[in-house]
């Protein structure tokens, strides 16, 4: 029954697989290929294919079958290795990828030290075990690996500071409380290569001679916490955690929802069991950290990138990216294309190669792209030839931020979008500092008003001029790029908050108090749908809709099977 | 009471495991009551006044007892641009309840979440940590009805 | 030197080259050298919060602003302490901090006065009993407080928020009993005379209130007037049933006298006085002339009717007893109308009508007033307007017009529209024109386009020339021209001083007023705010109110005031005197409605017996919170909630303990009035 050809059938069980059914999937596969035992694996970034198989032949040969159901004839094309259902990753995607810290994701069971050994893992550990730490700093250094998280701040550097420390006790943290909403890297490591990212903060241990390893995980990424945990366990069982000698302790910590906790003060506030407020550095927790001991933080990308590094060596590594960010960035893409999902690509790759020609977007409906989430900008499709990397993004007003990347499609309000993102940043904002806590909810009412049609030219300025001061004085990143994503749409996009302002109309027909729902009585069946379907009961038996009662909810929209009804500007 | 100890059993009494402890507390009872927060108190050595400024602050705790089913409607950048906001107005208009609350019957919490992590299967909702992507109105209805029907 | 140099470095701050030594802050090396930065968030006594950002400075370097309490200067740093940029980041922090703040700095009485006497404080002062007290707190804004607790259309009590219950606390009556009690007795103290001197032209209230204050910074005065006694408007304009003119008006300009004001009568400003000569002889010199001159009614024949002034003090320089007009007709609906409609009733007038063009609801004149005369039977005819004025047999004929009202006109007040055909003739013995006043300035002072003297800052028309009053203002109130004049009083003492005059810069967050307001916003601290009736004003019969110019309205009692005071909800902040927020914001000018939005959730606490908690002042620095625990030891308070909701909350939110009334610590330490005590003598230390 199963093709003997067959090596290896792996599925893809991480968060997004098993959103998309690959829990009963695997159930039903299992069921069917008997004593053949399936390979759970992580998420090889085609999460718009999930669920999605990958057949390993006999001869080396890899053929993926996508978007899977629990239905044996799909099933069964697999085992049968069957051209009907197969996936082809796109071509262009293919080439301008270029996997290095994802190279294992997706191809190995996680929760299996076994399987992370055998192809090559924690031989770069080993390596550095040889290596002073020294030079495991200067490696680092000479790799010019900046941080992952958002700030960029070069990695050799901060590991130098750690090192340089004297004290009997000193703190890694890997910050996974992955906040930024829009993106997944983070998770997808953790699920995906648990043992990569481990194996990092050892070799960061061995570097600095740390004695503790944290993780700080978000609560919401319970395989990443339960990866993790297993690996840590294996890690134990094989005495890995030994390292120069020092037996290490690897605690992992659950966040408990709250972005600013990515902020390194306010996370060490978070993981001494308090309020995860920051405060002000110095001193830097390099300094005086988690319970005034000297405390080192990087984001769980850096610490994939680590054992590629070591491994490698520092110049493979720096012979990829520009001359001021060197290898490679992993981005979530999501947003308006055809093919969401993670993609690790060579820092200095342009953003119209990302959006464009891996991410398969339509170039005639794209109007920006949005990096940094909440604390990046949108960046305009006709400055899409900009090379990402940390510098050229920032000049932008943008940040390279963690890698989330939502693609905006002309159909989106960019005063909306800059809405949408304060609201997420004043509910974030821990309230310490004013500028923060009074300030971004100010900018949010302001917003609100326009997008209500409410607003007038003085909001504008008033969006500009306190954007820039709340920039300036806030006390931590959370507030320091809170205004990025107004700054930058007002760069980009005034002439949509003039609309809105001026004109009382949003042009993308998405802000709900500009837009009349409108009903064409020559393409009407007159089948009710949405009648029935109606919440507030807007439309009549004469299927015209009442502008005061109707919420703009789109129920009507979706559910006309003739496409009749649709969004107008307000009269 | 006891059962509220019992949760914090495995767990070290110092104060930096406060929010584990808290979190053990939710696991077991769904949300953290003032009772726990005493049970708590007493076992981290932390002031009550401090644990419910640790709860506060973070979204994860609740204070109130959440329905049977947890509806999270995840409002992440991608599920926000693929139209969250409307999956919410459907399921409230379904449920009769607003953002943050629970229904009459006790059955279901509907809440806005910052990111579930599922971008690119945008929009996203979990019941009770159960994932479903690419929503529409009708799967959204569909979804709820099965639970219902529970 | 114990301070070795490795202890030391140099750092440049404002462009100066200065000393710190090492662990020291920008805002402790700043304070040393003079340089003032404003700070909420910090107060040295526990560890640095960095949370309000008041106290930023920039480091010129980076560009980066920084926290100046927690931030320590790097050798050779520049520090810009004071530029245009951080002025405006502090300014904004404050004003940030402002649009969340809710909360009253100062009682809405105390705002509306014109004065901005201290009403809350003087109705305290009286409600306890402590009469001389409230005397003192009056006079340091009003210096003719026996007049004006008689005459005064009272703007404090039409903003009084008890009027959301009722009827507003009888504020004006404490006034009048206090300078009543201890009048004769009391005189301030005065400094040494500075040996300026100052002519004031004009002996009304304005320039008796600028020779009052003028006196109290030690500066000669004299006072010249036209007439044959002081007190202007307040003399020969108000009748004497309403301000008794030897009982007491005499009493209080006696007040003057002992303050060593000298006065000359009969001396006019152009005639038997010359501006040029004041100027050269006095230091400064202050025109209060007042407005006397009458309106015309406009329309043919208006030279037959009789100015309503002149009407008013033909009466007072004959002793109230002046010839019946007969059958009177008033035109005009101002409080001057009513003066004369009253005094021509007083004076034996069988018939006395007020004609006014618009309703009794756009009336300008106060209420009291109008219902006053309604009971002393005068006739009102509303929406109709002279066209015509003539003598027919010795009497006089009006002819009328009616009016329907039309749209608002630029004072918000309907305009009356003129009905076709509906001319009336009205026979009369006197037709009295009460339209209106305006200045006659004398030759030599600037003027406007109105007439009326033109003024910079401080009342500063020219050279050492100032003005106030009615010829500034037009034809006002006295407690407005007493208002003036302490302006001009504080004008001439820039002017000595050789300073240009600038007003202190005062900020007041506001409630609202009571009309926007319900019982639900309205705060109060005291359990025992009274919700009895307002006391009523003792009154002569109406018998001796038509035929005698007796006092009408008497003084209340000390019992009744006492008991008036207790239904006083005291709005005013108890912070108000030490509030850092409100000090730093003047100091920045900061304005509290710049920025606008939601505000703090309000959460008033008065559940303590001495305690009050106020979430609305919060300013979120957590000095409470960590004076509790690091100084006390305790931890009875923390922040609450994230974001804007951020709170300061207490254990399952049940308030603080009583025991707490023997600490005060968090008290002492709250930069805002959102943690106080309920007592309001009771200050911070």
């Amino acid at each position: 029954m199963i093709n003997e050809n067959i090596a290896e059938i792996r599925l893809g069980t991480a968060s997004c697989g098993i959103a998309s059914g690959a829990g009963a999937v695997l159930e039903k596969m299992q069921a069917m290929a008997g004593d053949f035992a399936i390979t759970e694996v992580g998420c090889v970034g085609c999460c718009y294919a999930e669920p999605l198989a990958e057949v390993i032949t006999k001869d080396g040969q890899s053929i993926f079958y996508g978007n899977l159901t629990a239905d044996e004839k799909c099933l069964a094309n697999i085992f049968a290795l069957s051209e009907e259902g197969r996936f082809v990753e796109p071509e262009a995607r293919k080439q301008k990828t270029l996997p290095k810290v994802l190279k294992l994701a997706g191809r190995i069971n996680p929760v299996s030290i076994e399987a992370y050994k055998a192809v090559g893992g924690y031989e770069a550990l080993a390596k550095a075990q040889a290596m002073s730490p020294e030079a495991i700093v200067n490696a680092i250094k000479a790799s010019g690996l900046r941080g992952r998280g958002g700030g960029g701040f070069p990695t050799g550097m901060k590991w130098g500071f750690l090192a340089a420390k004297d004290s009997a006790e000193k703190i890694i943290i890997c910050n996974a409380d992955e906040g930024d909403p829009g993106a997944f890297m983070d998770r997808s490591l953790m699920e995906s290569v648990p043992h990569q990212v481990l194996e990092g903060m050892l070799i960061a241990a061995a570097a600095t001679g740390a004695t503790k390893l944290f993780i700080y995980c978000r609560a919401e990424y319970p395989m990443a916490i339960k990866n993790l945990k297993i690996a840590i366990e294996q890690i134990k069982a094989n005495q890995l955690n030994i390292v120069h000698g020092r037996e290490l302790e690897i605690i992992i910590k659950e966040g408990a929802g709250a972005f600013v906790c990515g902020e390194e003060t306010a996370l060490i506030a978070s993981l001494e069991g308090k309020r995860g407020t920051p405060r002000f550095r110095p001193p830097f927790p390099t300094d005086s950290g988690y319970h005034e001991l000297p405390t080192m933080i990087n984001n769980v990308e850096t610490f994939g990138n680590v054992p590629c590094i070591i491994a490698e060596g520092a110049e493979a590594y720096a012979s990829i990216g520009t001359a001021n960010s060197k290898g490679t960035k992993i981005f979530a893409l999501a947003g308006d294309l055809k093919y969401p999902g993670l993609v690790e690509v060579p820092m200095g790759i342009t953003l119209r190669e990302i959006v464009f020609e891996i991410g398969g977007a339509d170039p005639e409906h794209v109007k920006a792209v949005q990096t940094g989430g909440p604390s990046g900008g949108c960046i305009p499709v006709e400055l899409f030839d900009t090379p990402v990397d940390y510098d050229s993004l920032r000049s932008l007003g943008a940040i390279m931020g963690s890698g989330g990347m939502i693609v905006i499609g002309k159909n989106r309000c960019m005063v909306e979008t800059a809405r949408y993102f304060l609201d997420f940043t004043r509910r974030e904002s821990c309230g310490k500092c004013t500028f923060c806590r009074v300030g971004t909810a100010r900018m949010f009412e302001t917003l609100e008003r326009i997008t209500q049609g409410e607003g007038t030219l003085e909001d504008i300025d008033f969006l500009e001029t306190l954007g820039n001061q709340v920039r300036k004085g806030s006390l931590c990143g959370l507030g320091q790029t809170a205004p990025n994503p107004v700054l930058a749409t007002l760069r980009y996009f005034k002439n949509e908050y003039l609309d809105h302002v001026e004109k009382h109309t949003c042009t993308a027909l998405e802000c709900n108090a500009l837009v009349k729902v409108k009903l064409d009585q020559s393409k009407c069946v007159k089948c009710k749908l949405c009648i029935k379907t109606c919440p507030t009961g807007a439309i009549g038996e004469d299927f015209v809709i009442d502008p005061a009662k109707c919420t703009r909810c789109n129920s009507c929209i979706e559910i006309c099977p003739k496409k009749a009804i649709s969004r107008h500007p307000n009269d | 009471m006891e059962k509220i100890k019992a949760c914090l059993d495995k767990i070290a009494p110092e104060p930096g495991n406060l929010i584990r402890g808290l979190q053990a507390i939710q696991t077991s009872a769904g949300y953290v009551s003032d009772e726990a927060i005493k049970v708590a108190a007493d076992y981290f050595k932390v002031a009550p006044v401090e644990i419910e400024g640790v709860l506060s602050f973070y979204a994860q705790f609740k204070r109130v007892k959440p329905g049977k089913y947890t509806v999270a409607v995840c409002d992440g950048t991608a599920c926000h641009i693929k139209g969250s906001p409307l999956i919410m107005e459907w399921l409230s208009d379904a449920l009769k309840i607003r953002p943050g609350e629970t229904d009459a019957e006790g059955n279901f919490t509907i809440e806005k979440v910052s990111c579930l992590g599922c971008c690119s299967l945008a929009p996203v909702m979990a019941v009770n940590g159960t994932v479903y992507g690419k929503l529409d109105r009708k799967k959204v209805i569909r979804i709820l009805k099965e639970y219902q029907n529970k | 030197m114990s301070n070795s140099a490795e202890n030391t470095f140099e750092f440049i701050l404002d462009g100066k080259t200065v000393q710190a030594k090492v662990g020291e802050t920008v805002l402790e090396v700043a304070r040393r050298e003079g340089i003032t930065i404003p700070s909420l968030c910090f107060n040295g006594k526990v560890s640095h919060t960095t949370s309000c950002f008041v106290c930023v400075v920039k480091d010129c370097k980076t560009g980066k602003f920084l926290p100046s309490c927690a931030a320590r200067p790097a050798p050779g740093q520049e520090i810009d302490a004071s530029g245009e940029e951080v002025k405006s980041m502090r300014k904004t922090a404050l004003e940030l901090l402002l649009s969340e703040h809710s909360g009253d700095c100062e009682a809405p009485c105390t705002m509306a006065c014109p004065a901005h006497a201290a009403v809350e404080e003087y109705v305290r002062a009286g409600k306890e009993g402590n009469w001389l007290e409230a005397l003192k707190i009056i006079k340091e804004r009003i210096p003719l407080p026996m007049s004006i607790g008689r005459v005064c259309p009272r703007f404090c009590e039409k903003e009084c928020r008890k009027n959301l219950y009722g009827k507003a606390v009888s504020i004006n009556d404490f006034k009048r009993y206090a300078a009543d009690l201890y009048y004769r007795e009391y005189v301030e103290t005065l400094p040494p005379e500075t040996g300026k001197k100052v002519a004031i032209v004009g002996a009304g209230p304005a320039g008796l209130s600028a020779a009052y204050f003028l006196r109290r910074m030690g500066v000669a005065v004299k006072v010249f007037d036209q007439m044959p006694e002081a007190g202007g408007m307040i003399r020969y304009g108000i009748p004497e049933y309403r301000l008794p003119k030897r009982d007491v008006l005499d009493v209080e300009l006696a007040h003057f006298k002992k303050l060593g004001v000298e006065f000359e009568f009969n001396a006019k400003l152009g005639e038997n006085l010359d501006i040029e000569t004041l100027k050269k002889e006095f230091d400064a010199v202050g025109i209060a002339v007042g407005c006397w001159k009458s309106s015309g009614i406009r329309c043919e024949g208006e030279e037959l009717a009789t100015a309503g002034i002149d009407f008013l003090r033909d009466n007072i320089l004959k002793d109230c007893k002046a010839a019946n007009p007969g059958k009177t007709i008033v035109i005009g609906g101002g409080n001057t109308a009513m003066d004369c409609v009253r005094t021509a009733v007083r004076l034996g007038a069988e018939e006395v009508s007020c004609f006014y063009r618009r309703t009794e609801n756009e009336m300008p004149a106060e209420k009291i007033e109008i219902h006053e005369a309604k009971e002393e039977g005068v006739n009102f005819e509303f929406l109709v307007a002279p066209v015509k004025l003539r003598k027919e047999n010795g009497k006089l004929v009006l002819t009328c017009q009616r009016m329907v009202l039309g749209e608002p006109d630029a004072s918000g007040r309907r305009r009356p529209v003129p009905q076709a055909g509906s001319e009336f003739d009205t026979v009369a013995d006197t037709v009295i024109a009460a339209v209106g006043q305006s200045t006659i300035m004398p030759a030599g002072v600037k003027v406007n386009k109105y007439g009326y003297a033109e003024v910079s800052a401080g009342n500063l028309v020219e050279d050492n020339v100032f003005s106030a009053g009615d010829c500034v203002s037009g034809a006002a109130t006295v407690v407005e021209a007493v208002a003036g004049g302490r302006i001009m009083a504080l004008g001439m003492q820039a002017l000595f001083e050789g300073k240009p005059y600038a007003e202190e810069y005062k900020i007041n967050v506001s409630r609202g007023a009571w009309r926007s307001m319900s019982t639900d916003d309205v705060v109060k601290i005291s359990d025992s705010v009274s919700d009895s009736e307002r006391a009523q004003l003792p009154l002569i019969s109406l018998e001796e109110r038509k035929t005698t110019f007796k006092e009408v309205a008497g003084t209340m009692s000390a019992e009744t005031l006492q008991a008036e005071g207790k239904r006083c909800i005291e709005c005013s902040c108890t912070d108000k005197h030490d509030c850092r927020l409100k000090k730093s914001a003047e100091l920045c000018g900061a304005c509290p409605t710049a920025i606008c939005g939601a505000k703090n959730a309000k959460r008033i606490d008065t559940r303590h017996p001495e305690i009050l908690q106020d979430t609305g002042k919060c300013i979120k620095c957590g000095i409470c919170v960590k004076t509790c625990k690091e100084i006390i030891g305790k931890t009875l308070l923390s922040a609450q909630n994230r974001g804007f909701l951020t709170t300061i909350g207490t254990a399952f939110n049940a308030g603080l303990p009583t025991s707490c009334a023997e600490c005060g610590a968090c008290i002492n330490a709250c930069p805002t009035g959102a943690l106080d005590w309920k007592d309001k003598s009771r200050r911070k230390i």
